[in-house]
């Protein structure tokens, strides 16, 4: 379904009747010494729940799109909405706040190389406060549902990439973030391994987290039948709601 | 759970940066000990003056017989009438508060009192050779200007010298001293500024890993910060501890041995060292409180 079109008028579909999750309206990103926009009057809305690719190729504005999400960037216009909240009215002072119902997934994995799987993945919520015995509660749930049970006492240089990048999704979803961002998970990992990632994104999905993943990978979107917005030179030129990677329309 | 997580923190930091960290901590230690001496003379001197301040006089010297001062010429000496007149003039004048007449024999007991009278100088003076003298004691001892200036030259003075005159040069040695101290801890201090910023900065450069991912996952700014800051709040309480060890020791064996040589009571207490201890403790943890937070805001992007 078209989902450029306003929240108001969207047809009564069930999971349509809460606002979106996240809301771009008329967004345009310039950054600073670049005269060529990084996104050009983006209008995008995604609702609770859903799964979204994000295609396109380097440079398309994808990174940006994440990056606006997550309040690293601001925009130049346009309003951005995420978890019902109003980026340019969210002070920095709750910045973190907004962070801690986003979870994140990349394509270096950025994992801590002096701590294991278990204190990588416990190291998330330490940093926000949790009490220690709500952690050593949930962090082996979250080291199972990516599928490292058993591993939690290795160390990310004994890992294999696919691991590794499971052990970053544990510790983007071990905090039950509203929303998961993932910029190009598959992007270092080979197709046979990139396959158990996305099994688990989309058992992430299940939970009733909506997904958003930047990627390359056509295999992949191809087989996901999902949504696709494709995005190029920071405009969106395809919005898609059970797409392919390349379709021509 | 969150102070635990703290404190491992700033430990790793401290030993990762160590050798910062020591460099820290001694250029604190000096500034902060350089601080405290100086506001200990600040003390010691104000202590010096209370004590004097109501024991200066100006003392007026009156002509003997070939006194080589110039007013004394042809004179001859000062005679009864002129002794008279003196007394009476400086009775008269308002800054006053009284004025006691210092014969030969008495000139002499405290000449002897003040250099042993076993001394060299002492055997070689005899009581003739001493002057008369005006001893005049003055409501304000700060006062002394226009007194000198009224009494100087009149019939049978020799000379009028202000006590306060020799005190000055004293204290004028201990304060040229203490702006000394003062100046280079201000040096001191501002190294130590540059020094917790570099510190701040390489710890920074080591934990971009784990301070960008506590970023993501949405720590708030004072714990990704309180880290660091901590970490230069140590170092300065170590500098201090190291500072008031030196101020205590330059109490001991500076201050007290010089005290030796001055007359009279006026000793720096310890009480006026605790304050001064503490002052330059809070000086030093605020300085690097602020230096690892200004550094902060530049080189940890929130």
């Amino acid at each position: 379904m078209a989902s450029t079109t306003p929240a108001t008028v969207l047809p009564p579909r069930l999971a349509c009747r809460d606002a979106p999750v996240i809301h771009f309206d008329n967004v345009s990103k310039v950054y600073a010494n670049q005269n060529r926009p990084a996104l050009d009057h983006v209008s995008v809305d995604v609702d609770k729940g859903e799964f979204v690719f994000l295609v396109g190729p380097s440079g398309s504005g994808k990174s940006t799109f994440l990056r606006l999400i997550l309040k690293e960037e601001k925009p130049n216009s346009g309003s951005i909405h995420v978890a019902g909240k109003d980026l340019s009215r969210l002070s920095n002072f709750k910045v973190p706040h907004l962070r801690r119902r986003i979870g994140c997934v990349f394509q270096d994995f950025r994992l801590l190389p002096n701590k294991n799987v278990y204190e990588n993945v416990a190291f998330a919520l330490e940093v926000i406060g949790k009490p220690r015995r709500f952690i050593r509660k949930v962090v082996p749930e979250v080291v199972e549902l990516v599928g490292l049970e058993g591993k939690a006492h290795r160390m990310p240089d004994e890992l294999s990439g696919g691991e590794q990048q499971r052990v970053a999704m544990a510790r983007a979803f071990v905090n039950r973030p509203m929303i998961l961002l993932a910029d190009e998970p598959t992007g270092n990992i080979d197709p046979a391994t990139s396959i158990g990632i996305m099994k688990v994104l989309d058992r992430i999905n299940r939970t009733g987290t909506t997904v958003v993943m930047a990627t390359h990978d056509a295999a992949i979107v191809d087989s996901m039948r999902k949504r696709v917005v494709e995005l190029e030179d920071g405009k969106i030129v395809r919005d898609q709601s059970r797409g392919v990677y390349g379709q021509a329309y | 759970m969150r102070a635990n997580f703290i404190f491992s923190e700033v430990w790793i930091g401290l030993r990762r940066n160590l050798t910062m960290t020591i460099a820290v901590v001694v250029t604190v230690a000096i500034g902060m000990a350089l601080l405290g001496v100086g506001l200990m003379i600040n003390a010691q001197v104000s202590n010096m003056k209370d004590f004097w301040s109501d024991k200066v006089e100006v003392s007026v010297f009156l002509c003997g017989k070939d006194d080589p001062f110039p007013a004394c010429k042809n004179s001859g000496g000062v005679n009864e009438q002129e002794k008279q007149t003196l007394l009476a003039q400086i009775k008269s004048l308002p800054q006053v508060e009284n004025v006691t007449f210092e014969n030969q024999a008495a000139a002499y007991e405290n000449f002897k009192a003040q250099y042993g009278a076993d001394s060299v100088l002492v055997s070689a003076v005899k009581v003739e050779d001493m002057p008369e003298s005006f001893r005049v004691k003055l409501k304000d001892p700060e006062a002394y200007g226009s007194v000198i200036e009224q009494l100087r030259g009149a019939p049978g003075v020799s000379n009028v010298v202000n006590q306060q005159d020799i005190l000055e040069r004293f204290f004028g040695l201990l304060e040229r001293l203490r702006w000394a101290a003062l100046v280079i801890a201000l040096i001191l201090v501002f190294a130590a500024i540059l020094l917790i910023g570099n510190t701040v900065r390489l710890s920074a450069y080591n934990r971009r890993r784990e301070t960008g991912i506590m970023r993501l996952v949405g720590a708030s700014n004072l714990y990704i910060q309180l880290p660091f800051v901590m970490e230069g709040v140590i170092a300065g309480l170590i500098g201090g501890v190291v500072a008031a060890t030196l101020l205590i020791i330059s109490k001991v064996f500076l201050f007290e041995s010089v005290q030796a040589y001055l007359p009279g009571n006026s000793q720096l207490g310890w009480d006026d060292v605790a304050s001064v201890i503490t002052l330059t403790m809070i000086v030093g943890v605020v300085i690097c409180v602020l230096a690892s937070f200004v550094t902060l805001r530049r080189y940890l992007r929130v």
